[in-house]
């Protein structure tokens, strides 16, 4: 009998197919609490607030008391899950924009400052917070580009580092911070303006961040809010990989502080440098 | 497969029965895309993937791998051509068939990983419109391909049957690769 070519063909591509599948399952349990030990309780949990508590994926130099800090600034659950060693000053960092008192007088840079803007161009909007000796910026074209960059402060000069080569330096001052930002090849540069507090909105302009699991997938959403009160956001697919998957953020509900992505509610947490929120 | 013996005896109505032979293919063929498009949405999909040495991510592997099935499918596209002499001046040369047989077999056989790699670690997803477009091809695609592998030993099939199952998962293949290496190389650059 003639041997029937194309079928084999097919059974090739199944025998294929559940070998790697195999694999992916054998190699996927033996790594998942080795590599990556934060996992399995993202898995586990697929409610927004719970997600909120920590970005573990991101491979920030930051020390263990900072990557605990993301407290939940959401004002539906009165009582964050977690372990809240943070100061008085994340309660409350919606209302966030405090004079920046620490920052009075002639200082040239000061030691607390947010930053809106979007870069030179229009095409993206970046976002820096400086807290004290660390800080952290982020960069989003409201599509694929998203960028988190995290580093130290050092006299009114920024130097952060992010992932694939990602780099952003700065000099920022009371009114502004101004330099560029390296991703994926492109350079951004921008101008932009201090954070100031606007009465009107619930939440205010600053950078917003959502961790969730989605579909049994780790998804991180950034949110730039701008002066004017618009917004530009980006949420990572999958953040922990070398180059996540990104797309256009679901709509942040400045009323709320909250976004739906896929049918899971996001909760936004603030990350400010002037009430140390975030960090 | 099921009971595909050929009448010996002439057909009594040509055009029916070739049609109707496209009907259990045509069946599998669907049932092996929704298989598949269910098992991608309702397992939990867990973002582990496979990474080869040498690549930096596995986005980098998948969008390869999936450039080097789409290569091999252009190769399908004219070498079938070629087969039917439908090139003017250009007469099929004796290893065509082999030629045609082979690339077929390895594009398919390098897309069977990437697609095992999207259903296990990232699921059939509908966040965005590629996305969504590309969770159906991706699907659709293998279902596509059973139906031509398994019409292809047929006897008595219409002319037509074979072309139409060959350009659909050819343009399938090629909207995948839209959706996602062209996607991905454009949005994070071309390089391992």
């Amino acid at each position: 009998m003639k041997l029937n070519t194309p079928l084999v063909t097919l059974l090739a591509g199944l025998v294929l197919g559940v070998g790697v599948l195999v694999t992916s399952a054998v190699w996927g349990s033996g790594s998942s609490s080795a590599a990556t030990p934060a996992g399995n309780p993202y898995a586990a949990t697929s409610s927004a607030p719970a997600a909120t508590t920590a970005a573990p994926a991101q491979s920030s130099p930051a020390t263990a008391p900072t990557t605990a800090a993301p407290t939940s600034p959401a004002p539906a659950t009165a009582a964050t899950t977690a372990p809240a060693q943070a100061t008085a000053a994340t309660t409350a960092p919606a209302q966030a924009t405090a004079p920046a008192a620490a920052s009075s007088g002639t200082n040239a840079y000061p030691p607390k400052a947010d930053y809106v803007g979007k870069v030179n161009g229009g095409g993206a909007a970046v976002a820096i917070s400086v807290h004290g000796t660390k800080a952290v910026a982020y960069l989003c074209n409201g599509g694929a580009v998203a960028s988190w960059l995290r580093g130290s402060v050092s006299a009114g000069k920024l130097n952060l580092t992010g992932k694939n080569g990602a780099r952003l330096s700065l000099d920022y001052r009371k009114s502004d911070a101004t330099g560029f930002l390296m991703t994926d090849g492109t350079k951004y540069t921008f101008s932009a303006p201090l954070v100031h507090r606007v009465p009107s909105l619930h939440r205010q302009p600053g950078l917003y961040e959502a961790t969730a699991t989605v579909h049994g997938v780790m998804i991180k959403a950034g949110w730039i809010v701008l002066q004017d009160g618009s917004q530009i956001g980006s949420v990572e697919y999958d953040p922990g990989s070398a180059f996540p998957p990104t797309a256009q953020a679901p709509v942040l509900d400045l009323s709320t502080g909250t976004a739906q992505y896929d049918g899971v509610t996001l909760v936004a947490s603030l990350i400010s440098g002037l009430s140390g929120s975030g960090f | 497969m099921t009971a595909q013996t050929d009448a010996p005896s002439a057909a009594p109505d040509p055009v029916s029965t070739g049609i109707g032979k496209l009907i259990v293919p045509s069946l599998i063929g669907g049932l092996v895309a929704l298989t598949l498009g269910i098992y991608g949405r309702l397992h939990s999909p867990t973002g582990v993937v496979v990474n080869i040495a040498g690549f930096s991510s596995a986005g980098y592997v998948k969008s390869w791998l999936a450039t080097v099935a789409t290569v091999f499918a252009i190769v399908q596209v004219i070498s079938a051509l070629v087969m039917y002499g439908k090139i003017p001046r250009v007469t099929a040369p004796s290893w065509i068939g082999t030629l045609h047989r082979w690339s077929g077999r390895i594009a398919f056989l390098v897309a069977v990983p990437v697609a095992v790699n999207c259903l296990y670690a990232l699921g059939f997803q509908t966040y965005s419109t590629r996305v969504l477009i590309h969770s159906i091809l991706g699907c659709a695609f293998f279902g596509a391909f059973s139906i031509k592998m398994l019409i292809l030993p047929k006897r008595g099939v219409p002319g037509w049957a074979l072309p139409v199952a060959g350009a659909l998962v050819f343009t399938v293949l090629v909207a995948l690769w839209f959706t996602s290496a062209f996607w991905f190389f454009s949005t994070f650059g071309v390089h391992r």
